[in-house]
């Protein structure tokens, strides 16, 4: 009898378990499956593409370094990859370049699984508006990340649908101006769908229309011979206008405090990068590395690259234009109360080195949490201030110069916040040098030097062909140029454009073809 | 009397309850058992009275008493004697002879979830008993597979104190490793709780304890097992107590580790000379150090791997109590292990505790246990702070300690100096514990319905929980500072639980169809917890408790996971006139690792063996006393993936915009399945000449196919596999198909057997071809580092360029020989930065397009080795016995990874003397232009090291065959030599049982590899075979006892 009971008690086991016994979901993290259900699951997707891991190795590689050393406006040593931007033998295997590539893909991918799963998860529950909003700010970061591929590449592969990608991975180049036209596309979406205004760091439609201004005008020169395109350009001039005009905003008073924690996405930031503090490596902002001295560092030790102004940037500067000179490096001398300002400020004893991003101690930005690697700096990547020049830019357009009133009022409110005389006309070469001075330290002069190579490649060479692509020291007053980092290969048109990364053209030979049409 | 008190609890309690029952007129036998062949008495032997729990055991004389009546059956057995039955007659004096066992015929296998007598195996199985795994004295028992199991390839992956050991059976069939499983008496031991650098999961298991390891190899063996076992099952029996008195022996042994070899480094006068070459004349032509001024008054330095390498002790002790009668059996055992590393900042401590227990508790039911519970504390700090690799790349210019007593450091603050840590200072002031608890158990209870049918239900668990706290203080090395301490603080929780329970039946037919049925079910959970916490700014460094740091510093994460699953199974044996062996396996396995639609699979396999000599034509032949033949094939599937791969997840990061935001993390694959593995192996064992000669010879075939890969896609799909911050995890897809074939062989030889001296030898051989069939696409590729895994050839060949003769040293080389290229374009001739110059390497130009490119790089040989063999030894003369075990790696390369900086001028690391042979520029005329091309040669053109240039334009250190050395090694694993005591003098002692033995582990090995140890293991097969400051496995020598006490 017992074992008749025994033997039931088992069969009845060995039946098996309830059919739940298998449904294991995750536990540590939210499944894609059941989240993007509320807008504000939505705007928690999109507040990660603004910052963080994404970005991280963008920003610590590539802002500067493509951006100011390889068009001559900075130098930094001990660097090989950066050394080949400087002396332009940037090879298939430079790691700057790659991290560009990688970076701009991996903003990509994360822009098009949260555009994706808000098309096909996201309940009907949330309003059409909000859901469209959710996906104007990813089309506006993917927009820019195309943008950057179009300018540093031309002819790079477009992905919409990463899951594609496991069934055929292997794609074609597509046409550089099939490249920009889809940025336009994603930039239109986001200034149509954005709103006029939202909490600060958010995207907005004046965000949306200022890239668009600047991808029209970029564009404009492409496949160009002397002239460009007069559409294109009355695009640039028309959203750069728009911002000027109808968005409300203004320049900040002071040159200065964009570059403060303090005013961290004041009203002139259109488009900056939302860091936080304390994040593991390869997870923050990085640029104190470029910090100088131990005591103005977060974590009290210096980074670890010396870079510093090229000759020919630092004569740039006139007399006058001292106010973004000293905001944007330290020459000896300098005094900068507000770094480490519990020390009683910082002098800076060295030749020259770099200011934009250094940001002090911990204390100095009121952010314990701050390590070397992570600053609270968010700094922009779009600024009204771009937009104003890229506005005269627009106007002056396929002229010599301009006395265009308008073009003249906002290219003279950056000069004159500068303290600055406002500038009787306007031609190309005053317009770029004024870019040049505005902008240095925000990864802007490359981009411009390649707009121009588009339509004017002798002009774009010699320019890099005129600079001193070194830096200096400065003794008594004296300006002595400092030994190269490296022989300086002469520039030519195919400077303008990077190679594609060796390892991926061996996983995918088909980047050698031919780029093809898109649309 | 001394049994009943030594008896567990459980056992008296049990054992009255059921012996109520006794018949009546039973009469008082007295009786003798003695050894058949010399008449001797044997002492310890059990008489039982048959189907009663009642029974005896003989005296010292082998005398017993015993109540019984005419008619009754008593079974006498004693471990080493076949098993007799004797009848009770009118007699009240019995005398009962039995016979020894001689031959390995009754040898007993595992064949998952039962047993077989290795004659009836019809699957590919390989066995090694405890006793040969001790000689070896492992520290954990993967370690002693090397060489001894044919098919199996075991390689150590740290040499540390209880270091881990990646182990294949027959090749790697999956990407992401392809470890077996392994079952410990019945426990799946899961994934383990494991926290630390180096730490080998396995590391609780005493080898001591271990009883037998049987590897089931071919889908036959291991389809039962299902969808865990495509790369095969290692079970692990341990040893359990025995119907014999209660037998109390003590192992130990103790002994002192060394480092083998070290690595030739240059010593002070050799780096200051170095320096001084490289900063002057054709050098540099800066950076002179005017303390090397004169390098013949120099010392010679500090010798890093002579601070940080030490001789260190080892020991292991050993309790173990057991015994039984018919009715309880019981085995207790204690065991205390401890090992300091030879490298600073390592050592190992297992304390661990095994109970087993078997209690008859009625006719009709078994019931009994297996427990274990292990201590492990670990100092894993040497291989977390890479302190090896650091000790082989600090200069000798620096002290280890300055006069002052203050750690020594770079202090040259103008030179082209490395801030290197000092590496003895970190071996010895950071801290990183890695602590586990472990308990394994199993309960059973197996229910006899008929002599012929039952049910076996088991629950077993291994559980574990480990921690790892870890400390970096602030300090100052000369000019190298950490200003900022820090410390951490993880804890894990693993849990793995099965249930199950399968029927059994058993009969034979006609005494000619022997039948053998199984149908069981099986439910696993298997769930981990972690949590982390971090904090820096401590007070001191001697405050290193989480809670002191700075708490606004403070960090934290956590995570959990769970996956289950649910299989029945069922297999046929059937056996004809003991001559044709039939075996059919079919399990459904159900995981929760897949979509609801992708749960369910089956596997299957079907085996035939042939006892070829039960057949009449072989019976006459006297020199074959076994011959099988064995075929199998099956389907099985693996679910070798990680959870979750089915879909995206987000996770939680943060953000200057909203505090926190949804990040996506991977790439989720709905459609992910199985990977399904065809296998099919013949194989022929044998014993031949009376039972002298003994092999067992396999060849299999196994194809896997829909290989789960974690799909490696163009860097423009933002994905990526391992770490890669911002990029998402690349999905998981069924793409590849992967084939192992090769041959296992094993032979044992009684070579000499005389009456005082014996000689035995066992050879393994083990051949695997590995070959990847399909990927993803055509022309797709796995890129690491060092590797490329392509269709066609092994999984993870090194790839890279081929050094062509040496370096540049001649004009013509400038003029003939192909440049690297930047943008298709050469790179420019010239002494100045940014191009290529005299000293620089000349890679091989395979495509002839007469420029060096990506299109130049080609496979540079595979890390897996061709043939793996062991070949052992054994002596005995009269009371000593010698043991000799040689193991081999035949056929693989290793990527020599320190050679990188190590001999590489450009770098201001510590440099190896073959450095010295760096490429010699001098001017043709000594009077003219240094950077004229006309006026230089290099005088050692063939080297392969570099010259003295501030420029790497030509990218020289380029993965090539230059770090890329063969890995084949013969290593003798094992010499001991042991004596055993004569009986008649340690009985006087009362001991039963005396050896003492001298053992030397790793004694040497001859290898033509650089490095310090050529035996590079690796769990994840695309970075195999790379050594970055290995571990090396240190060489033993140990002095111990076994000893043996009765009664």
């Amino acid at each position: 009898m017992d074992k008749i009971i025994v033997f039931l008690l088992m069969v009845m086991v060995m039946t098996g378990c309830s059919k739940s016994f298998l449904d294991r979901p995750p536990l540590s993290q939210i499944s894609a499956d059941n989240f993007y259900q509320s807008t504000g699951d939505l705007r928690l997707a999109t507040a990660a593409l603004y910052a963080g891991s994404p970005w991280a190795d963008w920003n610590y590689n590539c802002f500067l370094p493509v951006g100011d050393v390889l068009s001559g406006n900075m130098a930094v040593g001990y660097w090989g990859d950066a050394v080949q931007l400087n002396t332009f033998t940037v090879t298939g295997l430079n790691g700057i370049m790659i991290a560009n590539w990688k970076s701009m893909y991996k903003i990509i991918a994360h822009c098009n699984v949260t555009i994706n799963a808000i098309q096909q998860k996201a309940p009907d529950s949330i309003a059409a508006k909000n859901k469209n909003a959710a996906i104007a700010e990813a089309r506006f970061i993917r927009g820019f990340a195309y943008y950057n591929l179009a300018v540093q590449w031309g002819a790079v592969p477009i992905i919409e649908d990463n899951s594609k990608l496991i069934i055929s991975p292997l794609i074609n180049r597509i046409k550089t101006e099939d490249v920009y036209k889809f940025a336009i596309n994603d930039l239109t979406f986001a200034a149509g769908h954005l709103p006029a205004a939202d909490v600060a760091g958010r995207v907005t439609t004046w965000s949306a229309q200022g890239m668009l201004a600047k991808v029209y005008l970029t564009a404009a020169g492409l496949n160009r011979q002397g002239s460009r395109n007069q559409q294109f350009l009355d695009s640039a001039a028309k959203y750069a206008g728009s911002v000027c005009k109808n968005s409300g905003l203004t320049l900040s008073a002071n040159y200065a405090d964009l570059f403060k924690t303090q005013f961290n996405d004041n009203p002139e930031s259109l488009f900056a990068l939302q860091w936080a503090p304390g994040g593991s490596w390869l997870e923050g902002n990085m640029l104190q590395i470029y910090s100088t001295n131990a005591e103005i560092s977060a974590n009290g030790s210096a980074g670890w690259f010396g870079i510093g102004p090229t000759v020919d940037m630092y004569k740039l500067y006139a007399t006058r234009d001292s106010i973004r000179r000293k905001a944007t490096f330290m020459i000896n001398g300098d005094y900068y109360p507000e770094l480490n300002a519990a020390g009683g400020g910082f002098k800076f004893t060295g030749s020259c080195a770099l200011k934009k991003h250094v940001i002090g101690t911990s204390k100095d930005n009121n952010a314990p949490t701050m390590t070397q690697t992570t600053s609270t700096e968010h700094n922009a990547l779009l600024r009204l201030a771009d937009v104003y020049l890229l506005y005269a830019e627009a106007k002056l357009g396929n002229n010599g110069s301009t006395s265009d009133a308008d073009a003249l009022l906002y290219f003279n409110k950056v000069r004159t916040r500068a303290g600055m005389l406002p500038a009787p006309k306007i031609d190309a070469d005053s317009l770029l040098i004024e870019r040049r001075i505005e902008l240095a330290g925000e990864g802007q002069y490359w981009t411009d030097l390649v707009r121009l190579s588009y339509y004017n490649p002798a002009r774009a060479i010699s320019k890099l062909k005129g600079e001193t692509r070194v830096t200096f020291t400065i003794s008594g007053g004296i300006l002595t140029p400092a030994s190269p980092y490296g022989v300086i290969t002469p520039p030519t048109i195919q400077s303008f454009t990077f190679p594609i990364p060796s390892s991926e053209v061996t996983a995918n030979p088909k980047l050698q073809e031919p780029p093809v049409s898109y649309y | 009397m001394i049994r009943l008190r030594i008896l567990p609890l459980l056992g008296i309690l049990l054992g009255f309850l059921s012996s109520i029952n006794l018949s009546a007129q039973s009469i008082k036998i007295t009786g003798s058992v003695i050894n058949k062949s010399n008449s001797s008495p044997i002492p310890g032997a059990t008489v039982t009275l048959k189907n009663t729990s009642r029974f005896a055991i003989t005296d010292a004389a082998g005398k017993f008493t015993i109540d019984a009546s005419t008619g009754n059956t008593l079974v006498i057995t004693i471990i080493g004697y076949q098993k007799r039955e004797v009848v009770v007659n009118k007699s009240s004096s019995i005398e009962v002879a039995l016979t020894e066992n001689i031959s390995q015929l009754e040898d007993v296998v595992v064949i998952g979830y039962g047993k077989a007598k290795r004659k009836d195996v019809t699957g590919a199985i390989s066995s090694v008993s405890g006793d040969e795994i001790r000689k070896t004295q492992p520290v954990t028992f993967d370690q002693a597979l090397q060489g001894k199991v044919p098919g199996l390839v075991a390689q150590q992956i740290s040499g540390q104190p209880g270091g881990a050991v990646s182990v294949q059976v027959r090749g790697l069939s999956s990407f992401g490793g392809s470890s077996p499983m392994y079952v410990i008496d019945g426990i799946i031991i899961g994934s383990t709780a494991t926290l630390g650098a180096g730490v080998n999961p396995l590391a609780g298991i005493n080898p001591s304890e271990i009883e037998s390891i049987d590897v089931l190899k071919d889908a036959s063996a291991t389809a039962i097992y299902g969808s865990q076992a495509t790369n095969g099952v290692i079970v692990i029996t341990t040893k359990r107590g025995q119907v014999a008195p209660p037998s109390i022996t003590y192992d130990m042994y103790t002994g002192y580790q060394q480092i083998p070899k070290r690595l030739p480094v240059m010593n002070l006068r050799e780096y200051a000379t170095f320096i001084n070459d490289r900063n002057t004349g054709l050098g540099w032509g800066f950076d002179t150090r005017p303390e090397f001024a004169n390098p013949k008054y120099l010392g010679n330095g500090t010798d890093w791997q002579k601070e940080l390498f030490r001789n260190a002790p080892m020991s292991n002790h050993t309790l173990t109590i057991s015994g039984g009668d018919p009715r309880t059996q019981y085995l207790l055992s204690g065991s205390y292990f401890n090992q300091e590393g030879i490298a600073l900042g390592s050592n190992f401590r297992r304390m661990s505790l095994r109970l087993n227990l078997d209690n008859k508790t009625t006719n009709w039911l078994k019931i009994g246990t297996s427990l274990q519970l292990v201590n492990i504390k670990e100092n894993v700090n040497s291989t977390s702070s890479n302190v090896i690799n650091t000790a082989l790349s600090q200069t000798p210019d620096i002290a280890v300690k300055n006069e002052d007593g203050s750690w020594g450091g770079a202090y040259n603050p103008n030179g082209w100096v490395n801030s290197t840590v000092n590496p003895y200072a970190i071996a010895l002031i950071n801290k990183d514990e890695a602590k586990r608890n472990q308990l394994f158990g199993n309960l059973y209870a197996e229910i006899a319905f008929t002599k012929d049918l039952t049910l076996r239900n088991e629950a077993t668990g291994s559980f574990s929980m480990a921690t790892e706290d870890r400390f970096n203080p602030s300090y100052t090395f000369g000019l190298v500072k950490n200003n900022l301490n820090s410390g951490s603080y993880n804890s894990s929780q693993n849990s793995f639980t099965t249930l199950r329970n399968f029927l059994t039946y058993a009969h034979l037919f006609k005494n000619k169809y022997n039948v053998n049925v199984l149908l069981g079910h099986e439910a696993q959970l298997s769930t981990n917890e972690s949590s982390s916490a971090g904090r820096s700014n401590f007070p001191s460094n001697n405050v290193q408790v989480i809670s002191s740091g700075d708490p606004t510093t403070a960090t934290n994460a956590g995570s959990k996971g769970q996956s289950a699953q649910e299989s029945y199974f069922g297999r046929i044996n059937f056996g004809l006139d003991d001559k044709y062996l039939f075996t059919a396996n079919v399990r459904a396995d159900g995981s929760s690792k897949f979509a609801a639609d992708n749960r369910w699979v089956t596997t299957y396999s079907g085996a035939f063996a042939w006892k070829l000599n039960n057949e009449e034509f072989l019976k006459q032949v006297a020199a074959i006393n076994e011959l099988k033949l064995r075929l199998g094939y099956g389907l099985t599937n693996n679910q070798g993936i990680r959870d979750y791969a089915y879909t995206s997840t987000l996770a939680t990061v943060a953000t200057g915009l909203t505090g926190i935001a949804q990040l996506t993390q991977n790439v989720g694959n709905p459609y992910v399945q199985w990977e399904k593995t065809k296998y099919a192996n013949i194989g022929l064992d044998g014993t031949l000449f009376s039972w002298r000669i003994n092999f067992s010879v396999d060849f299999y075939n196994r194809k896997t196919d829909g290989l789960v890969l974690q799909i490696p896609l163009p860097l423009y799909s933002g994905t990526s596999i391992g770490y890669s911050p911002g990029s998402l995890d690349a999905p998981y897809v069924n793409v590849g198909t992967v084939n192992n074939k090769g041959f296992d062989f094993r032979i044992s030889s009684t070579n000499i057997k005389s009456k005082h001296f014996t000689w035995k030898t066992d050879l393994t051989v083990s051949r695997n071809i590995n070959e990847v069939l399909k990927l993803n696409t055509d022309g797709a590729s796995l890129d690491k580092q060092y590797s490329k895994t392509v269709v066609g050839r092994s999984i993870g060949e090194f790839y890279g360029y081929v050094i062509d003769g040496g370096v540049f040293a001649t004009r013509e080389d400038f003029k003939t020989h192909a440049l690297p290229t930047k943008n298709g374009v050469p790179l420019p001739v010239g002494a100045a930065g940014g191009s290529i110059w005299y000293g620089d390497l000349k890679f091989k130009d395979f495509n002839g397009d007469g420029v060096i490119d990506e299109h130049d790089q080609t496979f540079l040989g595979s890390p897996i080795p061709k043939y793996q063999l062991g070949v052992n030894n054994t002596f005995s003369y009269k009371n000593f016995d010698l043991n000799i075990f040689f193991a081999a790696n035949v056929g693989n390369k290793v990527y020599n990874q320190l050679r990188i900086n190590g001999e590489y001028p450009g770098t201001s690391y510590g440099y190896l003397r073959t450095l010295m042979d760096y490429a010699k520029l001098t001017l043709i005329d000594p009077k003219g232009s240094a950077t004229d091309i006309d006026n230089i040669k290099v005088t050692n053109p063939e080297t392969r090291i570099v010259g003295i240039r501030n420029d790497n334009t030509n990218d020289n250190n380029r993965n090539s065959d230059k770090f890329v050395e063969s890995g084949t090694f013969l290593r003798c694993k094992n010499i001991s030599l042991g004596y055993t005591l004569p009986e008649s003098l340690v009985s006087k002692a009362s001991i039963k049982y005396l050896r003492v033995y001298f053992n030397v582990s790793n004694a040497f090995i001859i290898t033509n590899y650089k490095g310090m140890d050529p035996e590079i293991g690796s769990w994840d097969p695309l970075t195999a075979g790379v050594d970055g400051g290995y571990y090396p496995q240190p060489r033993v020598f140990t002095i111990g006892a076994n000893i043996k006490l009765t009664k």
